[in-house]
């Protein structure tokens, strides 16, 4: 028995709430800063105007002059499905967050008999998910039916129902590539009743393995488990900013500073990070984020920085607060020693040493080094400044 | 702040001004004392961020003062004098 909780549209709930704009008016998500010019999610209102997600913003304002855009909040949205996470967690599940940030699943066999029953669970369910968001509980076999049941609020127990309740949706619903939806269409198969009903030999002729995983789907037999998250040992570091700052050289100083920290954390609790979560707050009130997973889990800062400064100049406006968000969850003492050492790693290992002395009387003050802020502005005190040096 | 954050250079820091009748520095307040101001070698305006709710508005002047120490102070819109520490 597969539980889904669907909160339908939340990344677009919470950029509203966010921009303190209301879901009954036509809002839709405006484009990422640096990202085409197209719309995301959109409200009822918006949509029953001729507005869709993927539309250029051009052709939105066109068919309904009244639309607002709403900047994406990305980090409030990751943020909040965060806290749903936890909350179903608190009831005992092991929840697999969707990829989406609008769903959760979770196997619920084990918990029935915890909670006193299927309805107590699902109650408790559905109070984990916050008020007045439009959140639905939805119960199959599958996670695919789980997903589906979970759009239309009802409870499926087995197969056969499963497969009765799919029957008559949409075939587009199914996950498949384009090319295959484009396929079925031309073939007349609209629902996935018919899906189901197609011979397996020949579905996997014509569609391939994606395609007869998806008539298995159609039948309420989707063999695939669902994959919850290993709960992680969770850190998090922020530096805000006095004024808002533009110059990547400052940006990728405070993610130095920000790196290093998490690096200690990690090695303190005897672990080391496997990937980490960059989050910007930009001046504009909308933010930005960007998951960065590392080649292998370490707890070296520079190896953590390697991979991570090159996403900041994807950050399209000044930043107020920087933040980086990992999990300790890696092996302790990460990291293969190297067996031959470069030059230029020889001379940094020199200086860091070299470095250690000089800071063991004086304390880590003894050297900063030393960071352009905005080197075009005409105002002294926001072209330079003094940050930690980390050899 | 701590050593682990960014420390901005050049932080400015009010400073005692006394100016002629025409605006410009006459003498300056430091370490106690009153200094006259010898030369102005340069002055200029900055306006800045004027797009952001704290626009910059300053007279810069980079003087000498006595006994020959250089000295850059600046004047905000509002009157009130400050140098760069």
């Amino acid at each position: 028995m597969i539980v889904t909780a669907l909160i339908p549209l939340f990344p677009l709930r919470i950029a509203l709430i966010e921009a303190r704009m209301a879901w009954d008016d036509p809002v839709a998500l405006g484009p990422v800063p640096g990202a085409p010019q197209v719309i995301g999610p959109c409200t009822p209102s918006a949509w029953a105007q001729g507005v869709r997600p993927g539309l250029r913003v051009g052709e939105a304002l066109a068919r309904c002059p009244g639309l607002d855009l709403v900047v994406p909040a990305p980090d409030a949205a990751r943020a909040a499905a965060e806290r749903v996470t936890l909350r179903l967690e608190d009831l005992g599940a092991a929840v697999e967050p969707g990829a989406d940030g609008e769903s959760w699943a979770f196997e619920g066999d084990g918990l029935v008999r915890m909670h006193g029953g299927v309805d107590p669970l699902l109650r408790r369910a559905r109070a984990a998910l916050p008020v007045g968001a439009g959140g639905r509980i939805g119960v199959a076999p599958t996670p695919f039916a789980s997903r589906e049941a979970a759009r239309a609020g009802v409870v499926i127990h087995h197969h056969d129902e499963a497969r009765d309740f799919l029957a008559p949706l949409p075939a587009a619903r199914l996950p498949l590539p384009r090319k295959s939806h484009e396929a079925l269409s031309q073939l007349g198969i609209r629902t996935m009743g018919q899906v189901a009903a197609l011979p397996h030999a020949s579905v996997l002729d014509r569609l391939g393995p994606d395609g007869a995983r998806a008539r298995e789907m159609a039948r309420g037999e989707d063999p695939v488990r669902i994959a919850p998250r290993v709960p992680p040992q969770a850190m998090n570091e922020e530096v805000s900013f006095a004024e808002s700052i533009g110059a990547l050289p400052a940006l990728e100083a405070a993610l130095r500073i920000l790196i290093a920290r998490i690096s200690e954390r990690a090695r303190d609790r005897g672990g080391s990070v496997r990937a980490i979560v960059m989050r910007a707050r930009l001046e504009d009130g909308g933010s930005w984020t960007r998951a960065v997973a590392l080649r292998e889990a370490t707890t070296d800062s520079r190896r953590i920085g390697i991979a991570s400064l090159p996403h900041l100049a994807e950050i399209a406006a000044p930043v107020t607060s920087l933040a980086v968000e990992a999990d300790a969850g890696g092996p302790p003492d990460a990291g293969q020693m190297a067996m031959v050492h470069t030059p230029d790693e020889e001379r940094m290992r020199r200086a860091g040493a070299a470095l250690a002395q000089v800071r063991a009387a004086p304390g880590a003050a003894a050297v900063l080094r030393l960071v352009e802020m905005e080197p075009w502005s005409r105002l002294p005190e926001r072209t330079w400044a003094l940050g930690p040096y980390e050899a | 702040m701590g050593t682990r954050a960014l420390r901005g250079l050049a932080a400015t820091r009010p400073v005692e001004v006394f100016t002629s009748p025409d605006g410009t520095p006459h003498a300056v307040m430091q370490d106690g004392r009153r200094r006259l101001v010898v030369a102005v070698r340069d002055a200029w305006r900055v306006q800045d961020r004027w797009w952001t709710d704290e626009p910059v508005d300053r007279s810069y002047f980079d003087v000498i003062i006595e006994p020959g120490r250089p000295a850059l102070i600046f004047r905000e819109r509002v009157g009130e004098w400050f140098t760069h520490a």
